[in-house]
C-alpha cells in the first residue's frame, strides 16, 4: 500500500484506478442476467465478478468495447488469446490475418479487422498484407498493437506528419475514434508506400515522441525502451520502429501479458487447461465435419478445435486455388 | 463523490439499450430491492478509505469476505437450531473461532496503519470479533445462550471482558508473518508482547501490539531494502565494514527519535493536550531523518571502506541486527 496515498483526492483516486468501469459494467451484466445471476444472491455475485477480474478470467467472449476498456482487460485478452492458441505455434503453422482476425473473433465475435490488420503490418513491415506469419512473430505485434493502440495510432499521425514535411506539432491526438481515422489513414498511407522505404530521422522521431508519451500519461511503452530502439538507427520507419518495440523484451515483461519469446511455447500444465478450454469452445457445431473431411491430408495428431477447422479450410483452398480466393471468403 | 458514482453507475449503466423507460424503471426497483446501492456504497467506502493500490483486488476479497460472512451466518443459524439442545461440537466452536480470526485479520489488513483513523476503526472491529470469540469459548457462561448471540452477527454486548491471551498472541504472529517477517526475526518482538494465554488483553493493549507488529512488519521491509542497496547481488553478500556503518547510522537514528514510539502508543487513547511536547517530538522526528539521511549514509559508508573490519555480513544477520534496534525500543508488555 502506498503511505502517501491518503493525499490523493478521492475522485483522482478513482479515475486513476479503473475501478469505476468494473462496478459499472458489474451492474449491467446483473441486470442483463438478473435470474441467472441472483440465484446465489448479490454480494456472491459481486464477489464473483470482481474474482475473475482479478485473476484476469473476465474478458473471454466478451464484446470488443469490454475487452478494450482497460488496460487489465487488455493485457487480460492477449493472455487469453496466446493460452487458447499456443497450438499452432507449437505445430508451427503458418496463418494469414484474415484467418488471425477469425480466431480472435472466436474469443471476441465483434473483434475489428483493423487491430488485426495493423497488426500484420507490423509483422509484414506493411506490404504483402496477404502473407503467412507465425504465431508468436503475430502475437507479438498483436500485443502491441492492442495493447498501445491510441499511443500508435498517435505515432503513426506524426511519423506521417514528418514523412509529408509538415510539423508535427499540428498533429491531433486520436482518442476514442482512433480507429476511423486509422482507417482513413491507411488508405493514405498506401498512396505514398514509395516514400516509406526511407523512413525518417530517428532523432526528430523520438523528440516527437517523448512530447508525445507527456500527453499519454501510463499508457505508452517505456521511454528509455524506445530510446533505445532509436539510437539503433540514424533513419526509421513506422513498421520497422514498432516491429523492435514488439521485440522488446522488457516491453513485454511491462505489459506482464505473455511470457518470453523463449518460453512462449513451453508449459506442461497450460497444455491441460488448454485441452478443457478446447473442449468448452469446440461444442460450437461443425468443428468435426470439416476434420472428417480432410483426414486424409494431415496425420491425425490434435482434437478438434475451432482453430484447426479453419486452418483445414485454408489447407483445402490452398490447394485448388490462391491465397487471395481464401481471404475474400473469410 | 463516491456515491455519486455509485448512483450514476448503478442506475444508468452505459451499454444499455436507450429509450426504454419502462425497462429503466424495473430496474431500478430489481436493483433497490436487491440492495444493490447500499452494498456498493459500502464497498466503494471501504475501498476509498484504505485507498488500496489494487483495487480491484481489494474489492473482490471485499466481497467473497462479505459473501462468505453471510453464507456462514446463515449456515451457522441452522446449526444453531438442529443443535438447539446440546452445546456446539468442539471442532465446530474451533471451526468458529477460526473464523473469527480469520475475519478480523481480514479488518486489520483493509488499511495501512498510516491511515490513522481508517487504521483505528479496524482494529476496534478487530477487537471486538475475536472479544466475541472469547465470550463463546467460555464455558462458565453456558453454552446455549452466548452461542445464539455469536452465530447471529456481531452484538456490542457480547464481550467476553477482553480477548484471549492466547488469540491476541495468534493474531500478532499471523500480521507479522503476513508482513514477510520471518517466524525467528519476529519471535523476540512477540515475546515482548506477550501476554499469558488466559489473560484477558484489554483494548488498548491490543491496539499497541496491532500497530507494534504493523511497523515493525514495514520497518523489516525497509531494512531488507536497505541491505539489497548496500550489497551488489553480484558480488555475495555486503561487506561487514559497511553493513556496521549503515547499522550505526540506523541506531543513532532511532535513538534520536527515542521515546516517540512507545509515547505514540501510550498517548493514543489519553489525547492530552501535550502540543509541547509534540513539538519536541516533531523536533526529534526531524533530527533523527536527517540522520539517516542519505548523504549521512554515504559519509558513514565511505568512511567505513577504508577502515573497519573485513569479512562479508548476510542478509539474515543484517535483518536480524536491524531488528534488534527495533525491538529494544518495544516496552515490554505486563
Amino acid at each position: 500500500m502506498n503511505r502517501l496515498s491518503s493525499s490523493v483526492p478521492v475522485d483522482e483516486y478513482l479515475a486513476d484506478s479503473s475501478v469505476l468501469v468494473y462496478l459499472s459494467d458489474a451492474v449491467t451484466q446483473l441486470l442483463e442476467h438478473k435470474e441467472e445471476y441472483t440465484q446465489f444472491g448479490v454480494v456472491r455475485y459481486f464477489a464473483e465478478y470482481f474474482s475473475s477480474v482479478k485473476n484476469s478470467n473476465h474478458v473471454l467472449f466478451r464484446e470488443y468495447s469490454y475487452i478494450r476498456a482497460t488496460l487489465h482487460n487488455r493485457a487480460s485478452f492477449i493472455r487469453v488469446f496466446w493460452r487458447c492458441y499456443r497450438q499452432i505455434g507449437k505445430s508451427g503453422d503458418m496463418l494469414s490475418m484474415l484467418e488471425y482476425r477469425s480466431l480472435l473473433q472466436l474469443l471476441c465475435p465483434d473483434f475489428p479487422v483493423e487491430v488485426v490488420q495493423s497488426a500484420a503490418r507490423i509483422v509484414l513491415m506493411d506490404d504483402a498484407i496477404d502473407c503467412l506469419m507465425s504465431f508468436p512473430d503475430f502475437l507479438y505485434a498483436f500485443q502491441l498493437q492492442f495493447y498501445y493502440q491510441e499511443f500508435l495510432d498517435s505515432v503513426l499521425a506524426i511519423y506521417q506528419d514528418l514523412l509529408a514535411g509538415k510539423s508535427p506539432n499540428t498533429v491531433i491526438v486520436p482518442t476514442s475514434t482512433s480507429i476511423e481515422l486509422l482507417h482513413s489513414v491507411t488508405a493514405e498511407e498506401n498512396e505514398k508506400a514509395g516514400q516509406q522505404q526511407d523512413g525518417v530521422e530517428s532523432s526528430t522521431l523520438a523528440e516527437c515522441v517523448e512530447a508525445l508519451c507527456d500527453r499519454f500519461k501510463h499508457c505508452h511503452p517505456s521511454r528509455s525502451c524506445m530510446k533505445e530502439v532509436f539510437n539503433q538507427t540514424e533513419k526509421v520507419c513506422y513498421f520497422s520502429f514498432l516491429m523492435s518495440l514488439a521485440k522488446h523484451e522488457t516491453i513485454n515483461e511491462t505489459i506482464g501479458a505473455l511470457p518470453s519469446k523463449a518460453e512462449l511455447l513451453i508449459d506442461q500444465e497450460m497444455d491441460q487447461e488448454l485441452d478443457k478450454l478446447i473442449a468448452q469452445i469446440s461444442v460450437s457445431p461443425g468443428s468435426n465435419s470439416s476434420g472428417s473431411a480432410v483426414g486424409g491430408l494431415k496425420e491425425a495428431q490434435r482434437k478438434a478445435s475451432p482453430r484447426r477447422n479453419i486452418h483445414h479450410r485454408r489447407k483445402v483452398e490452398s490447394d485448388g486455388s490462391t491465397e487471395e480466393t481464401d481471404s475474400s471468403e473469410n | 463523490m463516491a456515491d455519486k458514482e455509485k448512483r450514476r453507475s448503478g442506475v444508468t449503466p452505459p451499454g444499455m439499450p436507450e429509450g426504454r423507460a419502462a425497462k429503466l424503471d424495473s430496474d431500478r426497483e430489481f436493483l433497490s430491492s436487491a440492495g444493490v446501492g447500499e452494498l456498493l456504497r459500502g464497498a466503494i467506502l471501504k475501498m476509498v478509505e484504505a485507498r488500496s493500490d489494487d483495487p480491484v483486488g481489494f474489492l473482490a476479497d471485499h466481497f467473497c469476505n462479505l459473501a462468505s460472512v453471510t453464507e456462514t451466518g446463515a449456515a451457522g443459524c441452522g446449526d444453531g437450531d438442529a443443535h438447539g439442545n446440546g452445546p456446539l461440537s468442539a471442532s465446530a466452536s474451533a471451526q468458529e473461532a477460526q473464523q473469527h480470526l480469520n475475519r478480523a485479520l481480514w479488518h486489520l489488513r483493509l488499511a495501512h496503519h498510516s491511515q490513522r483513523s481508517a487504521f483505528s476503526n479496524n482494529v476496534r472491529v478487530a477487537y471486538d470479533l475475536l472479544n466475541l470469540t472469547g465470550a463463546c469459548r467460555q464455558p462458565p457462561e453456558g453454552p446455549e445462550g452466548p452461542e445464539g448471540s455469536c452465530t447471529e452477527g456481531p452484538t456490542p454486548e457480547g464481550g467476553g471482558g477482553g480477548v484471549k491471551g492466547g488469540l491476541y498472541t495468534q493474531t500478532l504472529q499471523c500480521l507479522c508473518s503476513e508482513g514477510g517477517v520471518p517466524a525467528s526475526t519476529s519471535a523476540p518482538l512477540l515475546q515482548r508482547l506477550h501476554c499469558q494465554d488466559h489473560e484477558a488483553v484489554p483494548y488498548d493493549v491490543f491496539r499497541h501490539g496491532v500497530l507494534t507488529c504493523a511497523v515493525f512488519s514495514d520497518y523489516i521491509r525497509q531494512a531488507q531494502r536497505l541491505y539489497a542497496e548496500v550489497c551488489c547481488p553480484d558480488e555475495g553478500p555486503a561487506s561487514r565494514a559497511l553493513c556496521l556503518a549503515v547499522l550505526g547510522t540506523l541506531k543513532e537514528a532511532l535513538e534520536t527519535s527515542q521515546g516517540c514510539d512507545a509515547n505514540c502508543c501510550l498517548n493514543a487513547n489519553a489525547k492530552a493536550n501535550h502540543c509541547l511536547e509534540a513539538g519536541v517530538k516533531a523536533i526529534r522526528y526531524l533530527e533523527a531523518s536527517a540522520k539517516i539521511s542519505p548523504c549521512k549514509l554515504a559519509q558513514a559508508m565511505s568512511g567505513a571502506q577504508t577502515r573497519g573490519p573485513g569479512g562479508h555480513m548476510d542478509a539474515k544477520e543484517f535483518e536480524n541486527a536491524a531488528a534488534e534496534l527495533f525491538i529494544t525500543r518495544v516496552k515490554v508488555v505486563s
